[in-house]
């Protein structure tokens, strides 16, 4: 095959032995090199390579726990959970942070809607292992984006947030409150509660005060991430625990119409049962939705409600302080039999007018109400009859009554923020001014007036325990926490509070009067009248600034035209409702609050032949 | 054309087991690496596998004598290839590498690997010289690598462009070159990188630099020698398994068929299997130099040699960037790594192995 004889023949290997002997080796020398290598990643520093492979593709995800449904004592669901989708980027599974954001900004731009964050905020609240939110509480339209485009965006991902869904919104925001993201003074102030931060907790009302029985337990869960961070299989899991759930005394078709009485008007409503102190409903008007607290208020909005002169925040039913006006008369009544000043016959005469000193104390009826005994002046709300009464009685007995029904004390109930009220005597003058004790100011304070104040739930709870015949209780408003299973975690009972100082006698006698006051031709408070339920109570018109001679005040601005109230039970025998209305600036408590409290009652005995 | 039944007698059996060994191993490994991936670059493997069988009796069947007569030949046609990549290449990851051959794409740069070593096999043996050779016996020579040298730098595939220069360097020290022009060669070397650096695309150099500092940029270019170390290094003594490498199978090691091979090896199998590849590599090496040693003339010797030389770097290259000795150049390892062009041309170059191995000892015809 070939033809040529060639030069091969002059061939020696020999020659090129010790160039082959030089490769030899240097080829062995380098393998060698990289078996050292080998050595040393793989069996000096393999543990740590191991760790670092671990860290790659292992994460710890908290799983959140949601917290506990809110029932009614009829079983109707107040507050449930609803999903909430949070468009989050795991920080160390994004190798282009800036690539990544003007992904997502093009990405959003597209179906015409902006990214919330910009490139610069995200660095700079950025942390490692903790997934950013982004994006919160997200459209349908915007998860489907994110979810179809998940290939092009490593790194990012949807978190699902359990988030409230207040049913009754507004009606109910003051009893149940609402939840927020915690704050850094919470964490602080709290270290043993384990709060960490991103969590939502209660911040106002049930939520805030039941919140270590509500918010439940996250879970955890621990993750095989492959390199652009999607799960791809779980590893361990541990199951967070549900908050338990609570029951209410609350009724929430009490609850409906004291909140639809309220309608236009700022007031507040407390209906409970005289029997046990469990409260039926509890309304402070105006509102505000809790649902917008859900994931984080907006400046805005939270603007609108601070600055809002009417405090929407507030609770009044128990933070809001009145003057108690006439339905104050009960106290002083009962002081005044009690302490012999009075007999039921004891009559004194009325023209219109007071005269102490060189002061005149008007009485509500311009041309008096002649002479009358305590029925007809608790009927007819005679106030000359009571500025008698209370100069025989003095501020300091007085004081001690009302005490003993409660007011001047918090009652104890379970709501955020509740306030004392105010029953001044000669001691806290002195104390408070330093000036001592007028005689005319005991006139004023006879009828309610001066420095008395006091809260719905106070009054609600004073006339309650005439309405018990003395006995009455700490009002309560969640009647057992208990697991999904209905497994009793803790139950509030009834708790009996005091025993009035007042006899049987008495108590009969003031409930009889209270009964006309509703139910007899000239009581104050008709308005208030159901048939067959034997409704009891008192009216009170509560002046704000003193007005002249007939002057209704309607020619005044607003906020100084007086306050409405009406507090009263039914039936009168037996009673199981009890309930005070206070309308603020708004006229008479017999045209404005008595109406109220009569759409209170027939819905609490609608529900109950239901 | 009578076969002569001495080749039969003197087959090599040793360097088909080691082939078979290391490609059996080669396409196991892919099976994993490539788990989970679309069209299973395994079954594909095999495919390129027979061809590259085929290719390989192709050329162990004719004698590399005869075969050295085309060599100048077989060099021209895949530098016209290499020119027509420009023209009709494909583009991708920035470079122009690939070039449709009616129904099936392949690398001209691949190939040219082993057309070189022909031609300078065939330009050695036919000039050689008295003593060693200086630098005015060394233009021609030159010339051969230069041209395809640039050609492929201008892809741009440094990698590549970088072996034909080992290659080149590695047969004219076997042949023999003066001390002397050795030393000037190498300071001119020396004095031509930092211009060559400015003929390098952006990516090479931050490559070059990621390589120096892997920490540089832990998240950009220096992420692939990180994760290729941590692959490599939490496989540990024993390995995590076959199929069981956390790195790779879940798609943390980047080219993880092809360049990054040996890392999904390494992890699965520790460093008592990542030592017995080594091992076997090795072998294939040693055996490789054997048959240049004891081939029966100058040719068979050049040819063996430069073959075993490019497995050599192959290897060496390739394992010392995946454990982080050497920056990341885009050299697959030897019978390893997914590719039909690199597979094929390591069984061409297994063929001329044996071409010279079985014809030792036939003297004359």
């Amino acid at each position: 095959m070939l033809e040529k004889p060639d030069k091969l023949v002059r061939y020696d290997p020999g020659e090129y032995r010790q160039r082959f002997t030089f490769f030899f080796w240097v080829i062995l020398v380098a393998v060698c090199l990289l078996v050292l290598r080998l050595w040393y990643l793989q069996i000096i520093k393999g543990e740590d390579l191991l760790k670092r492979s671990e860290n790659n593709r292992i994460r710890i995800r908290e799983v959140k726990a949601m917290r506990g449904i809110i029932l009614d004592s009829r079983g109707v669901v107040l507050v449930e959970n609803r999903p909430s989708f949070d468009v989050v980027i795991f920080p160390e599974d994004v190798k282009d942070l800036k690539g990544l954001v003007e992904k997502l900004e093009t990405l959003y731009a597209k179906v015409n809607l902006t990214f919330p964050m910009d490139y610069e905020t995200i660095l700079e609240n950025r942390r490692p292992f903790t997934p950013l939110r982004v994006d919160r509480n997200v459209s349908r339209e915007k998860l489907a984006l994110i979810e179809t485009h998940s290939l092009e965006l490593p790194g990012v991902g949807i978190d699902v947030m359990p988030v409230r869904e207040y049913y009754y919104g507004e009606m109910m925001a003051h009893v149940i409150g609402y939840i927020g993201e915690v704050s850094r003074d919470d964490l602080e102030r709290d270290k043993s509660a384990g709060y960490r931060s991103g969590d939502l907790i209660g911040k106002f009302g049930l939520e805030k005060a039941l919140d270590p029985f509500i918010r439940g337990k996250a879970g955890g869960e621990q993750v095989e991430v492959n390199v652009i961070g999607k799960k791809v299989k779980t590893l361990g899991r541990v199951e967070p625990s549900q908050g338990y759930r609570v029951v209410l005394s609350l009724d929430s078709q009490v609850q409906k119409a004291a909140w639809t009485a309220l309608e236009g008007k700022a007031g507040a409503v407390v209906a409970l049962d005289p029997r046990d102190g469990s409260i039926l409903a509890l309304v402070s008007r105006p509102g505000f939705d809790p649902n917008q607290f859900n994931r984080g208020i907006t400046t805005d909005l939270w603007e609108k409600l601070s600055t809002n002169p009417l405090h929407p925040m507030e609770n009044r039913a128990v933070a809001g302080q009145y003057p108690p006006g006439s339905t104050y008369k009960l106290i002083v009544a009962a002081a005044a039999l009690e302490e012999g000043i009075i007999t039921p016959e004891t009559a004194f005469n009325c023209p219109g007018h007071f005269e102490m000193g060189t002061r005149t104390f008007r009485c509500w009826r311009k041309q008096g109400h002649g002479r009358v005994s305590l029925h007809r002046a608790i009927v007819e709300s005679c106030d000359v009859y009571f500025y008698n009464v209370g100069k025989l009685l003095g501020v300091d007995r007085l004081a001690e009554y009302a005490q003993a029904f409660g007011l001047g004390t918090r009652t104890g109930v379970a709501l955020v923020g509740e306030r004392r009220g105010l029953i001044p005597t000669r001691e806290w003058k002195l104390a408070r001014f330093g000036v001592p004790w007028q005689p005319g100011e005991t006139i004023s304070i006879a009828i309610g007036q001066g420095y008395n104040t006091a809260t719905p739930i106070q009054l609600a709870n004073a006339y309650a325990a005439v309405a018990n015949n003395g006995d009455y209780f700490t009002p309560r408003i969640v009647q057992r926490v208990e697991t999904d299973d209905g497994e009793i975690i803790e139950e509030f009972r009834p708790e009996k509070k005091a025993v009035l100082p007042v006899s049987q006698e008495n108590i009969q006698l003031l409930k009889k009067a209270l009964w006309g006051v509703v139910n007899e031709a000239g009581g104050t408070g008709g308005q208030a009248r159901v048939a067959g339920r034997d409704v009891a109570g008192k009216t009170g018109t509560a002046q704000v600034i003193g007005m002249a001679e007939g002057d209704d005040g309607s020619s005044y601005p607003y906020e100084y035209r007086d306050h409405a109230l009406f507090v009263g039970f039914a039936p009168r025998d037996n009673p199981e409702i009890a309930v005070a209305v206070v309308v603020e600036h708004a006229g008479h408590g017999g045209s404005v609050a008595a109406p109220v409290a009569r759409k209170v009652i027939e819905a609490y005995f609608a529900g109950k032949t239901k | 054309m009578k076969v002569d039944r001495r080749l039969i007698f003197n087959f090599d059996w040793m360097l088909v087991l080691f082939i078979a060994l290391i490609v059996g191993i080669g396409v196991l490994n892919l099976y994993s690496a490539g788990h989970g991936i679309s069209g299973e670059p395994y079954l594909k493997q095999i495919r390129w596998v027979l061809l590259g069988i085929f290719v390989m009796v192709l050329t162990f069947a004719f004698d590399y004598r005869w075969i050295a007569r085309y060599a100048y030949v077989v060099h021209g046609l895949a530098i016209v290839l290499l020119i027509a990549v420009f023209a009709v290449g494909a583009v991708t990851k920035g470079s122009q590498r690939w070039i449709n051959l009616g129904g099936f794409s392949m690398q001209p740069s691949e190939m040219v690997k082993i057309t070189l070593i022909l031609a300078l096999a065939k330009y050695f043996n036919d000039h050689r010289a008295e003593k060693k050779y200086g630098i005015r016996e060394l233009v021609a020579p030159f010339l051969i690598v230069l041209v395809p040298f640039v050609l492929v730098l201008r892809q741009p595939d440094l990698g590549t462009a970088l072996m034909l220069m080992i290659l080149f360097g590695s047969m004219v020290l076997f042949v023999g070159i003066r001390i002397k022009t050795l030393l000037s060669l190498v300071a001119t070397g020396l004095l031509i990188i930092p211009l060559g650096w400015n003929f390098l695309a952006e990516y090479q150099k931050e490559r070059v630099l990621t390589f120096l500092d892997p920490e540089r940029d832990p998240l950009g270019s220096g992420y692939h020698i990180i994760q290729s170390i941590i692959a490599v290094g939490s496989g540990g003594i024993f390995g995590k398994g076959f199929m069981r490498g956390t790195q790779s199978q879940l798609k943390f090691l980047p080219e993880q068929q092809t360049d990054f091979v040996f890392s999904v090896f390494a992890e699965e199998w520790g460093f008592i299997g990542a030592l017995l590849l080594l091992v076997l590599m090795l072998s294939l090496i040693l055996w490789g130099l054997k048959i240049a040693q004891h081939s029966r003339d100058f040719l068979g010797t050049l040819i063996a040699y430069g073959v075993t030389m490019l497995i050599f770097w192959g290897v060496f290259i390739n394992v010392a960037m995946v454990l982080g000795i050497l920056p990341v150049v885009g050299i697959p390892l030897p019978f390893f790594s997914y590719g039909g062009s690199s597979m094929v041309k390591m069984m061409v170059a297994v063929g001329l192995l044996m071409n010279v191995s079985m014809r030792r000892y036939v003297l004359q015809s």
